[in-house]
């Protein structure tokens, strides 16, 4: 691609052309350099010369976010909110997909259109209604049931995405498997299954990320405050109104620190969700 | 995708026809009994799914339609029913016309900044080989950060005193305009719009780079040969070529447009005097902390149907693209 590029704009590209990315990449990324600067700054200085850069070290910001801010446990509700939701995700969108995609069974049609019906009503629509019945439920503050709004909200995503990926698997596999003896049930497990390891792993990552950094469904399902996790924390901190800059960096920090290595380490994934879920036809 | 972290707002309807044509064909060469199990276990497999879209989305919307039609208090079972009534307290409220005023300010610039922003960082950096995965990441990075934590962050550049716009406002001999960016009612919606757009520039970004590596090279070479300088050849025969795609990402920015949230929420609230009032946070606060939930849900999904015209040009545009083979 980068032939097509030069021919588009001839010749290597210039270093002015270098240069104003740089600069962009700087002005970009500077929000989160002062984040881990205010972080690691000493108490002290933060209340003297609150955004200085990189003026003074000290892990104080850390440890008081840690232990006085309750990041500590917001960090593990984080994690007991976004692994067991990516999970039921992850499963029942591979189970869906399959089936939507290979297997004919009566119903398909009604029910493909229930499970992506999500993808066309956003959440903000039937936030209200589903607090009550939340509450009806006795799902409220509960970890089940947040959990389980959660994966609702992706899995509408999942389906559709799973299902494409089985849908481009060749005829010819299930073929040969049926005339070696296995069953349905293991032609999924055993063949198809293995053949969107890839597709599953893009997800997983993916959903993830969206259920960390989910705001509203704990916001509004978690009233009681017993699991909140960092992105409510932080809010919760923000709102506390004493304004603490250091601690508050430093949650800050602890809330996107999982984000950006994640992020940075499998981008190509990551990347992958947010194109599919708006280019893809 | 102005703020809505749910990025993946509307990919297209999908069509069973496909798959049906495939089920067909099986049909013809598969015994019954393998049918039979086919079907078995397609029930099975699709259960878990259907049972919990049923319950955490089927029936909350359908609840939502109920609640419009009433007046719910939270608390009364059989909730009195009182037809339009909704409908019409919505026409006449201000304050709800002032907030939706602030969203469509939101959705033109909210809109219009990441798409010449983006577009024109994709643009910088196509054909550049040294460090693209780099810049790349940097430039997407802010829109996978959860807003909250984008927030906090751009709090302080807005911080009145010793701020960081302030402060370079200061440098270059400006001091005379500065302020608390996010308290003065006059600069709060734009100051909250900035950190949106800084979020969603990312998003266009890699979408249109995506794009500009599909676009035939040869055209590109033939117009530079004719002697078309770079606005010319940008003009008509790259943007053409990106045009399905630049389409479908403004579509998903405008959607974005009318559902924000989390930024505003937690930025200002909807304050300074609901100087940021969008018709999302007005919904919230109806609903969870005025106890009008009726009036909040009404509110709720008369935003998502404004969106609804925007969501079918964008199926439309998303089907012809996949049609012509134009893939992420």
């Amino acid at each position: 691609m980068s032939r097509r590029g030069r021919a588009y704009a001839p010749g290597r590209p210039g270093i002015g052309r270098h240069l104003a990315l740089a600069l962009l990449a700087l002005v970009t990324l500077f929000p989160v350099v002062l984040v881990v600067s205010t972080t690691l700054k000493s108490a002290q200085d933060v209340r003297a010369n609150p955004f200085g850069l990189f003026s003074s070290f000290s892990l104080e910001n850390l440890d008081t976010a840690w232990t006085v801010g309750d990041f500590d446990s917001y960090l593990l509700n984080s994690i007991l909110l976004s692994v067991p939701s990516t999970v039921i995700v992850v499963v029942l969108s591979t189970m869906a997909g399959y089936a939507f995609a290979r297997l004919p069974f009566p119903g398909r049609t009604v029910a493909f259109y229930l499970v992506v019906f999500g993808l066309l009503v956003p959440f903000f629509a039937y936030m209200v209604p589903l607090y009550f019945q939340m509450r009806s439920m006795g799902l409220l503050d509960s970890l089940i049931g947040v959990n389980l709004v959660l994966a609702s909200t992706q899995l509408s995503f999942g389906t559709w995405f799973m299902r494409a990926f089985f849908s481009d698997l060749p005829t010819e596999l299930e073929q040969a498997g049926r005339m070696d003896g296995a069953s349905e049930w293991q032609l999924f497990l055993r063949v198809m299954v293995p053949l969107v390891t890839s597709g599953m792993g893009a997800l997983a990552v993916f959903t993830f990320l969206q259920q960390w950094n989910n705001f509203l469904v704990p916001l509004l399902y978690m009233p009681g405050g017993g699991y909140r996790p960092l992105t409510l924390g932080l809010y919760l901190f923000i709102g506390g109104r004493s304004v603490d800059i250091g601690p508050l960096a430093a949650g800050t920090l602890i809330t996107i620190l999982p984000v950006v290595v994640l992020y940075v380490v499998l981008q190509r994934q990551v990347t992958q969700g947010f194109l599919s879920g708006a280019v893809k036809g | 995708m102005t703020a809505a972290p749910a990025p993946a707002a509307a990919p297209p309807l999908p069509e069973p026809r496909r798959s049906r044509r495939r089920g067909r064909r099986e049909r013809s060469g598969v015994s019954a009994a393998t049918r039979r199990q086919q079907a078995r276990l397609g029930v099975l497999l699709v259960a878990p799914a259907v049972v919990l879209m049923a319950v955490f989305l089927v029936f909350p919307v359908l609840n939502a339609v109920y609640y419009v039609f009433v007046d719910f208090d939270g608390l009364d079972t059989t909730p009195p029913w009182v037809g339009l009534a909704n409908f019409t307290e919505l026409a006449q409220d201000r304050q709800m016309w002032a907030a939706a005023w602030n969203n469509v300010i939101w959705i033109v610039l909210g809109t219009a900044g990441p798409l010449l922003l983006g577009t024109g960082l994709a643009l910088l950096l196509w054909g550049v080989r040294r460090g693209s995965t780099f810049y790349r990441v940097v430039f997407f990075l802010p829109y996978v950060l959860p807003q909250v934590a984008v927030g906090v962050v751009w709090g302080w550049i807005y911080a009145p005193t010793r701020g960081w716009l302030n402060r370079g406002l200061e440098a270059v001999g400006l001091g005379g305009v500065t302020r608390g960016w996010l308290g003065d009612p006059d600069t709060a919606l734009f100051a909250v719009l900035g950190t949106a757009i800084w979020t969603a520039t990312g998003f266009v970004f890699v979408i249109v780079l995506s794009a500009l590596r599909n676009v035939a090279t040869e055209l590109v070479d033939a117009a530079m040969l004719d002697g078309a300088n770079y606005l010319q050849r940008l003009r008509y025969v790259v943007m053409p070529q990106i045009m399905p795609v630049f389409l479908m990402v403004t579509a998903l920015t405008l959607i974005g447009g009318f559902a924000v949230f989390d930024i505003v929420f937690v930025m200002t609230g909807g304050g300074p005097a609901n100087a940021t009032e969008v018709l999302g946070t007005y919904a919230y606060s109806n609903a969870f902390q005025l106890s009008r939930i009726s009036y909040g849900t009404t509110l709720a999904l008369v935003v998502t149907a404004l969106a609804v015209p925007v969501a079918v040009w964008l199926n439309r545009l998303q089907r012809r693209a996949s049609g012509e083979g134009l893939g992420a």
